[in-house]
């Protein structure tokens, strides 16, 4: 009886076909805020990996390394390797400023001591030696050799990074720890965080120790609102895919009543037609993830932040895709299996 | 592949706009295999209601009704399934094929709907469709057919299980006289093969094909009929409501109260005929049953008479007959 629904879609395939891209549409777009939401996760773990800590020491009054400037004397770093033997540390001032590039940019500002461990990989490029150069992502859509301006002190573009940000999106800029003390602190040997290789079990007084875990739980806290927002529009979009597609599917079940009525009367099971009917929730919902994932193809280079689109999300697209298409059609099987045989004798 | 057919005080009713409406009321027929029978009645005489029945469509309210030995009123679940499947081919009125299908689809589906396999169910439809002259038109679909070639259709549809008994209904009434030919010729055909072929139809070009005529709508009885003078006393009741009658009444005396009942069990008054008006002239007229009932409002006498002698009576055509008379 399968042929029987397949024959109906083809039958009534403009109608089917414009059901399946405005739903592939809105699939399109959950993929996509699905994909946003993906990247601020990402981009995260991606940018405190980056530095290649073991852990972070902050002052025992901020909540991690990226989020609370709290600063403390750079010397803390020294103590901290003297007095835990095989330790590394390098301090670091982590700032936000802007500049202007083709239009004004936020950055993260991040100064480390040349030379010394911190440093992210360079994707191009080379790291800064000497005052006055800085690294940074591509994001920020600057060129090897560039000249910024970042707080009235020029810096050239030496290096750069590839998905080095937070804050979603924002880039990650990173300088010698003495210019971010001449930009933000008047030149006073201070630091917001000590970037830690190894372990250390002793800490200078007010002074506190932060897992990788725990700076990425606090990097994503700001965003908290946003991705919760992008959750539950991505909720709101499944519902109007269901919406699309049920409607299409109730349209067809109240124009094929007597189709059904005709088909009970001549000894075909309720389970039958009902089975038909799915199979076209099914089909429609399936093609419309295939058209959603093209779309997605198509928009992602075209969007202004990073989209993380991973293999299991298309999977995870097409299974709740099959799942929204069936409640949706719950409507229209209601409505076929209600069909009263007796309808078949009515009249033309 | 017989089958007879033996219907018992068979009684359908059923609610219509909020009044009880009783069809059929205490039908028996006996039908055998081989047999066309003919159901043959004005619109809402309950032809279609009887075939419903009969398909196992419709529960009638009381009454029996045997086919091939199978008790079909209170037939459920898969017993129901096979009996649509196995027993009754249905051709229903206006066709009723699916559009998006072919014609060779259209007859699958039962069979497909019964599990037989693809290539089984297709090669039965060809061979059905050639049956019925269809050759030519496989691959149509409905839409590209006339009315004939569908209703041939619908009949390769109702033979795709080769029921013993096909139920048809208004075969011939979407066709031209051209296409009626080849159709008629076609149901007497089924008939001939052994099967039992009941239509209901208001054609009456089909009555010299039938073996048996059923007619649902008694004709008027225009014979002349002696008056009949009746006293009633408050209450009494001159016709009830769905009862069958052949006389028309003359209020002499008093007043007669029309009441229409509904399905709750709640009465309506619809009208008082005084004396010198006259009632109930539609059922002997139409041989439709009294939609009232009608009773003396306190003591009254009325004159029932035959439709001749109502007529001579008041010089009434049928026209004014049709625009003044409440039943």
């Amino acid at each position: 009886m399968l042929f029987v629904s397949l024959r109906d879609l083809q039958w009534r395939r403009r109608r089917f076909l414009i059901g399946v891209l405005a739903t592939g549409l809105v699939f399109a777009l959950a993929l996509l805020i699905t994909g946003i939401s993906a990247a601020f996760h990402n981009e995260v773990i991606r940018s405190v990996n980056a530095f290649g800590a073991d852990e972070w020491v902050v002052s025992a009054r901020a909540t991690g390394p990226f989020t609370t400037p709290v600063f403390f004397p750079q010397s803390a770093a020294g103590q901290i390797a003297q007095t835990n033997p095989g330790v590394q540390t390098a301090p670091v001032v982590i700032l936000r400023s802007t500049v202007h590039t083709t239009r004004l940019r936020d950055l993260n500002v991040i100064g480390v001591a040349p030379g010394g461990v911190g440093w992210p990989k360079v994707h191009d490029g080379r790291l800064p030696r000497a005052s006055g150069e800085m690294l940074v992502d591509h994001s920020l859509g600057v060129a090897l050799g560039s000249s910024l301006s970042l707080g009235g002190t020029r810096f050239t573009v030496v290096g750069r990074t590839d998905g080095v940000s937070y804050f979603a999106g924002t880039p990650v800029a990173i300088i010698s720890i003495g210019d971010a003390q001449r930009l933000a602190l008047g030149d006073q040997p201070l630091a917001s965080a000590i970037i830690v290789h190894g372990t250390a079990r002793t800490l200078p007084a007010g002074l506190r120790a932060v897992s990788n875990a725990a700076a990425i739980t606090d990097l994503r806290r700001p965003l908290k609102s946003a991705t919760g927002t992008i959750d539950i529009l991505r909720v709101l979009l499944w519902l109007v895919a269901g919406g699309i597609i049920g409607s299409v599917l109730y349209l067809q079940a109240i124009e094929r009543t007597r189709d059904f009525a005709v088909f009970k009367a001549t000894g075909v099971s309720s389970r039958s037609v009902v089975a038909g009917l799915a199979l076209q929730a099914i089909f429609l919902a399936m093609l419309s993830a295939a058209v959603a994932i093209l779309f997605a193809f198509v928009l992602t280079p075209t969007m202004p932040m990073r989209v993380d689109m991973a293999g299991s999300t298309y999977v995870v697209l097409v299974v709740v895709a099959i799942a929204v298409g069936l409640l949706a059609s719950v409507s229209g099987l209601r409505r076929a299996l209600s069909v009263d045989p007796a309808l078949a004798f009515g009249g033309a | 592949m017989g089958a007879d057919l033996a219907i018992r005080d068979l009684v359908i009713e059923y609610s219509s706009g909020g009044y009880p409406v009783r069809p059929i009321d205490g039908l028996s027929l006996d039908a055998g295999a081989g047999e066309l029978v003919l159901l043959l009645g004005a619109s809402g005489c309950g032809k279609t209601t009887l075939l419903s029945v009969m398909a196992a469509i419709l529960t009638p309210t009381s009454g029996s009704v045997r086919v091939a030995g199978t008790e079909v009123v209170g037939l459920k679940g898969s017993a129901l399934t096979q009996y649509r499947r196995k027993t009754v081919g249905v051709v229903f009125q206006a066709f009723n094929l699916v559009p998006s299908l072919n014609a060779i689809e259209n007859v699958m589906v039962p069979l497909r709907g019964a599990g037989v396999g693809r290539r089984e169910a297709r090669e039965r439809a060809v061979s059905l469709l050639e049956r019925v002259d269809l050759g030519e038109r496989l691959h149509h679909r409905p839409g590209s057919m006339s009315g004939g070639q569908q209703q041939r259709v619908a009949i390769a549809r109702a033979l795709a299980h080769d029921p013993p008994v096909i139920l048809a209904d208004e075969p011939t009434a979407h066709l031209d006289y051209i296409q009626v030919e080849g159709v008629l010729k076609l149901v007497r055909e089924l008939a001939d093969d052994g099967r039992l072929v009941v239509v209901a139809t208001h054609d009456e070009r089909m009555i010299p094909l039938a073996d048996r005529v059923v007619n649902l709508t008694p004709r008027a009885d225009t014979s002349a009929r002696e008056p009949v003078r009746r006293s009633l006393a408050a209450g009494e009741v001159v016709f009830a409501q769905g009862e069958r009658g052949d006389l028309v009444y003359v209020v002499d005396e008093g007043e007669i109260e029309i009441v229409r009942r509904r399905d709750d069990g709640t009465k309506e008054l619809v009208a008082v005929m005084p004396a010198g008006s006259y009632f109930g002239e539609l059922a002997p007229m139409f041989g439709l049953q009294r939609s009232a009932d009608a009773r003396a409002r306190g003591a009254a006498v009325v004159t029932g008479m035959g439709l001749r002698e109502f007529r001579e009576r008041f010089h009434l055509g049928d026209a004014r007959l049709l625009g003044d008379a409440a039943d």
